[in-house]
């Protein structure tokens, strides 16, 4: 039996990013919770939110979250697979797969995200 | 012999390729007196030299050193030589291969992979350097010390069959193989990480451990590979990016 099949499997990088995603988004989830529902209470309208999805800072803070939470599931989804699917065109399907849906929940939630032009209220300024 | 601390156990052991039955797994049940300080493997040699000398199984120290007597005990993979049969508390003792590897006949499993995946993390010290002409390559106590709790495995390969990601993969390279490649790893007299590292950074490798501590729990020896693991991780991770 063949046990080296690919000395430079890159697995060391990807292993400490999806450590430091997986930190990024605690704190983030940590940081929404005390921002929006204890410090801030905004009004829980249309209004005050797009408002504030409006500013860049937001805007920022929303895609670097799309971004990293898309890779931290997706890749601990590939991760749970690779374990269990060893067939090789099987294993090309699905990440196909999940590529794909990276793709499209990525293009969803920046065109979700980038168009909010709300009246900027002082606040965000 | 009998007194008041014997006690009749039912053996439910899962057979393999005897009665002629060739590839099938089958239970059989057998009664046995336990007294008590017997070992789970005393009452399988019992089983064997009086009851069915067909039952087969692997035993050679009868002492926990060789670990040939590695079985599933009760759905746990223990030593069966240092499992005493009352400390299982139960009426029924469950007796079952070694998880994951291929069965040969009842108890004994092939363990041909157990060698082959240890040569391949390379577990002998590499060095580069010449020896000192007048002196052994000397450790300090402190450096010694280290490899405490890396050393004593004895390849009985209960953690790789308690493994949830070797059931997954037949060629993962199990926690027994880290654990030793990491006792020549932490070693200050080696000088072969990166021959070391090689299989273990690998799709078979390191990174399909997923912390799931089992082999920990199985471990004979009490030693801790999932421990082991997390440290070549971190040399790993040093190793490539710094």
């Amino acid at each position: 039996m063949k046990y080296r099949e690919n000395v430079t499997s890159g697995g060391a990088v990807l292993w400490l990013f999806q450590r430091v995603t997986g930190v990024f988004l605690a704190a983030v989830l940590f940081a929404h919770v005390w921002l929006l529902h204890y410090l801030l209470r905004e009004d829980l309208t249309f209004a005050a939110v797009s408002d504030r999805l409006a500013t860049p800072l937001w805007k920022t803070i929303d895609i670097t979250f799309l971004v990293v939470a898309l890779f931290h599931g997706l890749y601990g989804l590939w991760i749970v697979l690779e374990d269990y699917i060893h067939v090789g065109w099987l294993r090309v399907l699905l990440y196909s797969a999940i590529s794909l849906v990276a793709i499209a929940a990525l293009v969803l939630g920046i065109l979700t995200i980038l168009p909010f032009q709300g009246e900027v209220s002082s606040i965000w300024q | 012999m009998a007194n008041h601390e014997n006690k009749t156990l039912t053996f439910r052991i899962r057979r393999y390729g005897t009665g002629g039955k060739a590839h099938e797994h089958y239970w059989q049940e057998y009664k046995v007196e336990a007294m008590k300080g017997q070992s789970v493997l005393d009452c399988l040699n019992e089983i064997r030299f009086k009851q069915d000398g067909s039952l087969t199984f692997r035993r050679s120290c009868r002492s926990g050193i060789c670990g040939s007597c590695a079985m599933t005990i009760n759905g746990v993979s223990r030593l069966a030589c240092e499992t005493q049969v009352m400390t299982l508390g139960t009426e029924t003792v469950t007796v079952e291969p070694l998880k994951g590897f291929r069965p040969i006949k009842d108890l004994a499993v092939d363990i041909d992979p157990i060698p082959e995946k240890l040569l391949a993390v390379k577990p002998y010290l590499i060095t580069k350097t010449p020896p000192p002409s007048d002196q052994e390559r000397l450790q300090s106590q402190a450096e010694r010390s280290r490899l405490d709790g890396l050393y004593e495995c004895i390849l009985c390969g209960c953690c790789t069959a308690s493994c949830p990601s070797f059931w997954a993969d037949e060629k993962y390279l199990g926690p027994f193989a880290f654990l030793k490649a990491y006792r020549f790893i932490a070693d200050s007299r080696d000088e072969g990480e990166r021959e070391h590292f090689e299989a273990l950074d690998d799709k078979h490798g390191l990174w399909r451990c997923h912390t799931i501590f089992n082999c920990v729990e199985a471990c004979p020896k009490s030693l801790n590979p999932t421990k082991a693991i997390a440290a070549l991780k971190r040399e790993l991770v040093k190793n490539r990016i710094g």
